[in-house]
């Protein structure tokens, strides 16, 4: 009977131990800290990870064996670590879910496990520059690259003094256009030709949208529609952001706050909204997705939608699989009252985060520093388009598309303004848009609203920014 | 005597040895959170930085209308859910719980497939049916002439869209418990009812409904707690638009605390969905108490 009490309460007090112990497990060794294991040739073994968001697949393009979104990162890991002589270092790269990237990356910096090096779209990181959870770059830049990116490239990655992404490849914001459509109802004289990114006045656009409206054959062309407008979330929002200058706005002024409420801003609102009501867009603009919009535009719904390089070339690729239907698309620029295109672009590149850990810094940086430098990496660049000059140059001849990007150069708008709290400042828009699609709001009211609680977003951020409160 | 008492304490010792494991899980993952979650509520958190900020958190709340639009819809959402799952599952079951064994188990099963498919599955498929632009519920309507049918890009038909999907997925939970509860209820109570000439309404109404009581008690609470902690469906159909017309509390946390990096605020908002649960819940669990 002892015995049995004795050993029912040793499993007991087991169980405490083993659940005590898994609890209490020393989570440095998760956090990948750097140990001080001797690793390969008696160096000294760091292991950083390296987190990026799908961009493109295989290391050089799609079509090789096995390409996936992770190809380029791992292959630029192995070379690097085969060259690299401070220290044995691995690269653990994961490719994360563009819409978990904010929980992802809050989460893990609440538990001190940030990703050592971050590989994404530079203006949805802005905000962690301003929480301090960045480390600057400055120091790795040298005057080589810095001749041969264009300093707009380099004004989009620098906030205050220091620069925090080092740009790889850009991807700007165009529309385009299904000119098998354009040329269905009756508007061969807009379509441009196939290499070049066409550019309509505001007068233009509207005949554009009155054709496809009336014209097309509804027997060739049932339930299409002119042109895409989506505003469920805050996806594929900069092209929304661009409406919104149409008629001149200059969105945000020299302090960093919202100057929407104005003529300007009420006149570009009241244009969505009338190209809304008149039947010109999809229908349900208030709960329709970008990719939604996207996903139309491929099954030939809509006459005119957004894209950006990567978006028109997994197009193209799909046209070719045969994965969906073969139509002619080609660029256009997003029209404006002064005539001049409206041009914005998202750079591209790797930051390094404040882990606490100054070996794993100084790795992530030195790999930042290789795969953004490398000859043979930045190659890579081509399936956006290449920030550096002398890239876009060499593969010119592959991709006609560089030269018409680069005469488009000239147009580009900030369109983060670089401010801080610029993820929280996207969930305030896409309400205001809702509401003036449902016509709670008319378009002064909302110019006006969204002024109001993005500034107010604005403020709040300000105050904890550590580059406004250097 | 001190022998004795000795005995008990070391049998006493055993049991509370036993029940260690699940009081140090239980303790470390509920009741730690929730002080750690009412302390972050008074704090302003930055990545380098707690900041005590007393109320402020909950100032904050109570000067966005957003919030109180989340507040009213969870509240909608919780009492028409659980009034229709509650409502439905008697009136299926008390139909039902007599009849034939194979029949009754038909219903279970039907009713029960929603249940056991991920809400986010079911999400989805609702979302690929009421897609504005390419949905077949707006592809039918624009065929038989309807025009543009946008269910949830109008802020009329939004709430009772979502409460449609929710209650239609969560059913089957209440049928199976109600007709399991049905069963047990003593034969000899129906066969006096049906001496004394009782009609089949009478029987549910004066024998059924109050037999099963403790059954209603739990599946309102329980269906209390998972409404008022709807997400899913939001995050996926909806994003709680248009225009925040179905945002809910669970949803305004997750953009505090996720979307916005604002966990101080978002902690207030748990805090206070924390209370309203319990003010929600103790009555209910009160009466059942009471009642054993």
């Amino acid at each position: 009977m002892n015995n049995k009490r004795l050993f029912t309460t040793m499993t007991a007090l087991l169980l405490i131990v083993s659940l005590m112990a898994g609890c209490s497990g020393n989570n440095k060794a998760g956090n990948g800290a750097a140990s001080s294991n001797a690793g390969k040739g008696g160096k000294e073994k760091v292991e950083i990870t390296a987190w990026l968001t799908p961009q493109w697949k295989g290391v050089l393009n799609a079509s090789e064996q096995g390409a996936d979104y992770d190809s380029f990162l791992k292959y630029a890991a192995e070379k690097f670590a085969a060259q690299y002589d401070k220290y044995d270092a691995s690269v653990k790269v994961e490719v994360i879910a563009g819409d978990q990237r904010d929980q992802l990356l809050n989460v893990n910096l609440s538990s001190n496990t940030p990703p050592d090096v971050f590989f994404e779209s530079v203006f949805p990181m802005g905000d962690y520059v301003h929480r301090g959870a960045m480390v600057p770059l400055t120091d790795i830049v040298d005057d080589e690259a810095k001749k041969d990116i264009d300093q707009s490239f380099w004004d989009a990655v620098t906030f205050g003094d220091d620069i925090y992404f080092y740009p790889f490849q850009h991807n700007p914001g165009t529309l385009v256009y299904n000119a098998d459509m354009f040329r269905a109802a009756g508007l061969e004289k807009f379509v441009g030709s196939e290499n070049e990114i066409k550019t309509w006045t505001m007068d233009e656009y509207q005949q554009i949208l009155d054709a496809l409206k009336t014209n097309l054959p509804k027997d060739k062309y049932p339930n299409a529609y002119p042109m895409a407008l989506y505003a469920v979330n805050n996806q594929g929002d900069t092209w929304n952001l661009a409406y919104l200058r149409t008629f001149g706005s200059p969105f945000f002024n020299n302090e960093g706050n919202i100057v929407l409420d104005d003529e300007k801003g009420a006149k570009a609102a009241a244009w969505l909204k009338k190209l809304y009501d008149g039947g010109y867009t999809n229908p349900g603009a208030e709960s329709v997705s970008s990719n939604d919009a996207n996903a139309m535009f491929q099954n030939q719904q809509l006459g005119i939608s957004f894209t950006n390089p990567i978006l028109f070339s997994n197009m193209k690729t799909n046209m070719e699989n045969g994965t969906s239907p073969k139509f002619d698309v080609r660029l256009a620029n997003i029209p404006s009252e002064s005539g001049d295109p409206l041009s914005f672009t998202y750079v591209v590149g790797a930051s390094v985060f404040q882990s606490g850990n100054a070996k794993k810094i100084e790795v992530a940086k030195d790999f930042v520093k290789f795969f953004s430098t490398d000859p043979e990496l930045v190659k890579s660049s081509k399936n956006g388009i290449p920030v550096r000059s002398s890239v876009a140059e060499e593969l010119k001849g592959e991709n006609p598309l560089f030269a018409a990007y680069d005469a488009n150069s000239k147009y580009l708008f900030n369109f983060t303004g670089n401010v801080p709290g610029y993820s929280q400042l996207r969930e305030v828009l896409y309400p205001e848009l809702q509401a003036l699609y449902l016509g709670q709001k008319t378009p002064e009211q909302m110019v006006k609203d969204y002024q109001t609680n993005g500034n107010k977003v604005i403020e709040q951020n300000k105050a904890g920014s550590v580059i406004y409160n250097k | 005597m001190k022998l004795r008492r000795n005995i008990y304490a070391k049998e006493n010792m055993t049991g509370y040895l036993f029940i260690l494991p699940q009081m140090l899980v239980f303790l470390l993952f509920l009741v730690y959170p929730i002080f750690e979650g009412i302390r972050l509520s008074m704090y302003r958190i930055n990545y380098q930085s707690e900041t005590f900020v007393g109320f402020d958190n909950y100032l904050t709340l109570f000067h966005d209308p957003v919030f109180f639009k989340a507040l009213v819809n969870t509240v909608v959402f919780v009492v028409f859910i659980v009034i229709l799952t509650v409502g439905f599952a008697l009136f299926v079951a008390s139909a039902i719980f007599d009849k034939n064994a194979r029949y009754v188990s038909f219903i279970r099963g039907s009713y029960y497939i929603p249940v056991m498919v991920s809400m986010v599955v079911m999400s989805m498929v609702w979302s690929f049916l009421l897609n504005p632009a390419n949905g077949l519920i707006s592809y039918f309507a624009r065929d038989m002439g309807l025009g543009a049918v946008n269910l949830l890009g109008n802020p009329k038909t939004v709430m009772p869209v979502i409460i449609f999907v929710t209650f239609a997925t969560n059913v089957g939970q209440a049928i199976i418990l109600y007709i399991a509860a049905m069963i047990g209820v003593p034969k000899d109570l129906f066969e006096a009812a049906e001496v004394d000439g009782a009609s089949r309404w009478q029987v549910i109404l004066k024998i059924l409904i109050p037999s099963v009581k403790p059954t209603t008690v739990y599946i309102t609470i329980i269906n209390i707690i998972a409404v008022l902690k709807i997400f899913v469906v939001i995050q996926l159909l909806t994003g709680g638009g248009p225009n925040n017309a179905s945002v809910t509390l669970m949803y305004y946390l997750y953009n505090n605390a996720f979307k916005y990096n604002q966990l101080g605020v978002a902690s207030a908002v748990g805090v206070i969905m924390f209370v309203i649960t319990l003010l929600l819940s103790v009555p209910q669990l009160k009466s059942m108490l009471q009642d054993k």
